[in-house]
């Protein structure tokens, strides 16, 4: 009976330990950084270049600030440095291609972007092919259509390119409101998605428009394409300015409610109504003194005073 | 215990004729002087350097000046409790009484005012109050209604002091050119004849009624400065009559206080008798009781519920950091007076005076734990500040321009005994002939 308590306490130390030891032994590694990139084209006419430094330390993934990086374009030598950068608190760095490396730039259709860490020399790439997003929009019999056509380069031509997956909708706090009624879509074979506009009634700036979307994301081949299209299909919103007219505790000194301005004015206008009749009294008092002058009521005699 | 005493009224106006300094009066004045000369110099400090020289932050924006000016707001009250209550009730026992709460209460006043300003960062843009005010804001109403309550204060003050005046002017042995001047600029115009002494009574009455709703303004007002604002400790509707209740209660104290300190340095045994200190300490446990009665609503109703964002606050109140600092408020400024002056033999000249000065004390530091205790626990947790925002002990400039603005009260006091009788002559005349 002895001997079984041993074990079943040692079962039990061994369930509450061992997980420990684990959990210990993760959170006590801290891997070294490591970089990732990712490439942006907007409206198909600013590209960048995101650097992302994270460390994983436990179970998590935690942000590198300072984290030195150098950003090559096809190879890592001096020539073809796109820049030298460093993460920010969030661990991101933000590089534009400059100007001195477009004739580079343009003369391939694909590229290779090289981050080199300073610290270690670790090495990370990433391979894109030159791509651009189109949006169009029709309207047939009231029915508004959404024409998304993704092409990539190739020989100086622009070719469809087919199965590529997209969000297609309209921004909308900060994120993309589905056009349709799918969450995303993918391209033809003629590199094209085509997405009729079910969000009628929906709420656009004080001229009635609102921004459609088309975005790519992350696609090992592209990158990340976003194209937008102002469109004058929602309901025109007039802020509501009622609120700010308005006389209440909170607004502006001119627009102080009627009662408070009743109220405050009453008893200020009583209370000193008051005062200033007493100070008309004081020259009442010293007119009364200079019609006739009459004895100080101090009559000397003997009074009783109580102790 | 009754005494009969004979008195004529040129022994009762050479009794109550204002006095030089003797070797006390000038220490006492040189000392009050030299914490009001280190005052205006840590306040030339602050404005030379900025609110920076204070320990004031982000979150403890009121310190030690909100507290001293709820203080002196609160110590004015006295002015209409004495004269114009008393008054009105046809309580005649309070007569030598009025002028000294009078004078407490227009020197209070003034420090309030001027107190509020020296919280303002930038004082030239005080200005900018009146230019751009806005009428909802309750610091606009204080500003209103501290200044209603100073006139009508300093008016109360003046009217019965114009037969006073006449006999000072009318002085065989004269108090000096200067003085003479004076007397003459603010009195020469009363003969006493039988319309003047009907317009000032009229006036005087006008006055004490006038001045009670005011008075309860002023307060009310004052408390609406913390009640309006959503914050543990604050959010309360009961701090309008909380507020005029702990208001009567350090006014009293401070009526009883300087009563004593009248009467042994002037010598006044004949006019203020210990029937006063009996009576005032008979208001003074009232008044205590009464302000215990409003601190248990405050503090017990919040602390049986114990709303979470309220608990930190209370904590700190009942058992944490202010707890010596709550507890000996709540002792000293009520439990401890009342347990003196509940006993006849408590209510003796001596033992009434100590009871004052507790009340007074304690009501400072409970001005204090309002204030500042509140203001270190928003709702909202402060995050990544500087540790030093999480705590807050008023600053050597702070301590200074506190204690030199009580110093310039006293002085006031000080002063205004010098120059005019601190127990009305005429009116002490009067009521012994009627008594007679």
């Amino acid at each position: 009976m002895n001997q079984l308590h041993k074990i079943a306490i040692g079962i039990i130390w061994l369930f509450c330990y061992l997980p420990t030891i684990s959990v210990t032994a993760q959170d006590s590694v801290k891997q070294a950084p490591s970089v990732a990139l990712r490439y942006f084209v907007h409206n198909n006419n600013i590209q960048y270049l995101l650097i992302q430094s994270r460390v994983k330390v436990g179970k998590k993934f935690q942000a590198v600030p300072g984290y030195p990086v150098q950003l090559y374009l096809d190879s890592n030598i001096a020539e073809n440095l796109v820049a030298k950068s460093i993460t920010n608190i969030n661990g991101d760095a933000k590089v534009v291609i400059p100007a001195v490396l477009k004739d580079k730039w343009n003369a391939s259709p694909r590229h290779t972007f090289i981050a080199l860490s300073g610290a270690e020399e670790d090495l990370t790439s990433i391979e894109i092919t030159k791509a651009k997003i189109l949006l169009d929009t029709t309207t047939i019999d009231s029915i508004r259509t959404l024409n998304v056509k993704v092409m990539f380069l190739q020989n100086n031509d622009w070719i469809p390119a087919a199965d590529v997956e997209m969000k297609v909708g309209v921004a909308r706090a900060g994120g993309i409101l589905p056009a349709g009624e799918e969450a995303t879509y993918t391209t033809d074979s003629t590199g094209t998605v085509t997405v009729d506009f079910k969000r009628d009634n929906l709420p656009g700036d004080v001229k009635g428009n609102f921004v459609l979307v088309a975005k790519v994301e992350d696609n090992d081949l592209y990158g990340n394409l976003l194209i937008e299209k102002t469109v004058p299909w929602g309901i025109a919103v007039k802020p509501d300015l009622h609120f700010f007219d308005q006389r209440t505790l909170w607004s502006t000194r001119f627009k102080t409610p009627v009662w408070l301005l009743f109220m405050a004015y009453s008893i200020v206008m009583i209370v000193w109504g008051v005062i200033i009749y007493l100070v008309f009294l004081l020259i009442k008092i010293k007119k009364a003194g200079n019609e006739k002058a009459a004895p100080l009521k101090i009559v000397p005699g003997k009074v009783a005073v109580s102790d | 215990m009754k005494n009969t005493t004979t008195l004529t009224s040129q022994q009762i106006t050479l009794d109550l004729l204002p006095q030089k300094f003797g070797r006390r009066g000038i220490i006492w004045t040189a000392a009050l002087l030299l914490i009001a000369m280190v005052g205006a110099f840590a306040y030339y400090r602050q404005v030379r350097y900025g609110l920076v020289v204070t320990h004031m932050r982000d979150y403890v924006s009121w310190g030690i000046y909100i507290s001293n000016f709820v203080f002196f707001v609160a110590i004015s009250l006295v002015g209409s409790l004495i004269t114009a209550i008393l008054r009105l009730a046809n309580v005649h026992w309070a007569t030598p009484l009025t002028r000294i709460a009078e004078i407490i209460a227009v020197s209070a006043i003034v420090f309030a005012s001027i107190i509020i300003v020296v919280d303002m960062g930038r004082p030239e843009r005080f200005l900018n109050l009146m230019i751009h005010g806005r009428l909802q804001s309750p610091i606009m109403w204080d500003v209103i209604v501290i200044g209603t309550y100073f006139f009508i204060s300093l008016l109360l003050l003046y009217f019965p002091l114009l037969p006073d005046l006449k006999i000072l002017i009318g002085l065989k042995e004269k108090p000096g050119k200067w003085l003479n001047k004076l007397y003459r600029f603010q009195g020469s115009f009363w003969k006493g004849t039988a319309d003047q002494f009907r317009l000032s009574d009229k006036a005087i009455n006008i006055l004490c009624i006038i001045i009670i709703p005011v008075a309860f303004c002023i307060h009310t007002v004052t408390s609406w400065l913390f009640a309006t604002t959503y914050r543990p400790g604050w959010d309360s509707t009961n701090f309008g009559a909380y507020f005029i209740s702990g208001a009567f209660l350090v006014g009293a104290g401070a009526v009883v206080v300087a009563m004593y300190i009248f009467r042994k340095a002037y010598k006044l045994e004949k006019y203020i008798y210990e029937k006063h200190f009996e009576k005032m300490g008979r208001v003074v446990v009232l008044l205590a009781l009464l302000y215990l009665y409003f601190n248990i609503n405050e503090y017990l109703v919040p602390a049986f519920k114990m709303k979470k964002p309220e608990e930190a606050h209370l904590t700190q109140l009942f058992a944490g950091e202010y707890a010596p600092l709550f507890w000996f408020a709540i002792m000293i400024g009520m439990i401890i007076p009342i347990c003196i002056l509940v006993f006849k033999k408590g209510r003796k000249p001596l033992p009434v005076f100590i009871a004052g000065i507790m009340v007074v004390i304690g009501a400072w530091f409970k001005r204090y734990l309002i204030v500042t205790p509140t203001l270190l626990h928003p709702f909202l947790p402060m995050n990544d500040v500087p540790e030093s925002y999480h705590h807050y002990f008023p600053s050597w400039e702070e301590w200074a321009i506190a204690m030199g603005s009580l110093a310039g009260a006293l002085l006031i006091i000080t002063f205004f005994a010098r120059i005019y009788p601190i127990i009305p002559i005429h009116e002490t005349i009067s009521e012994n002939e009627s008594t007679a």
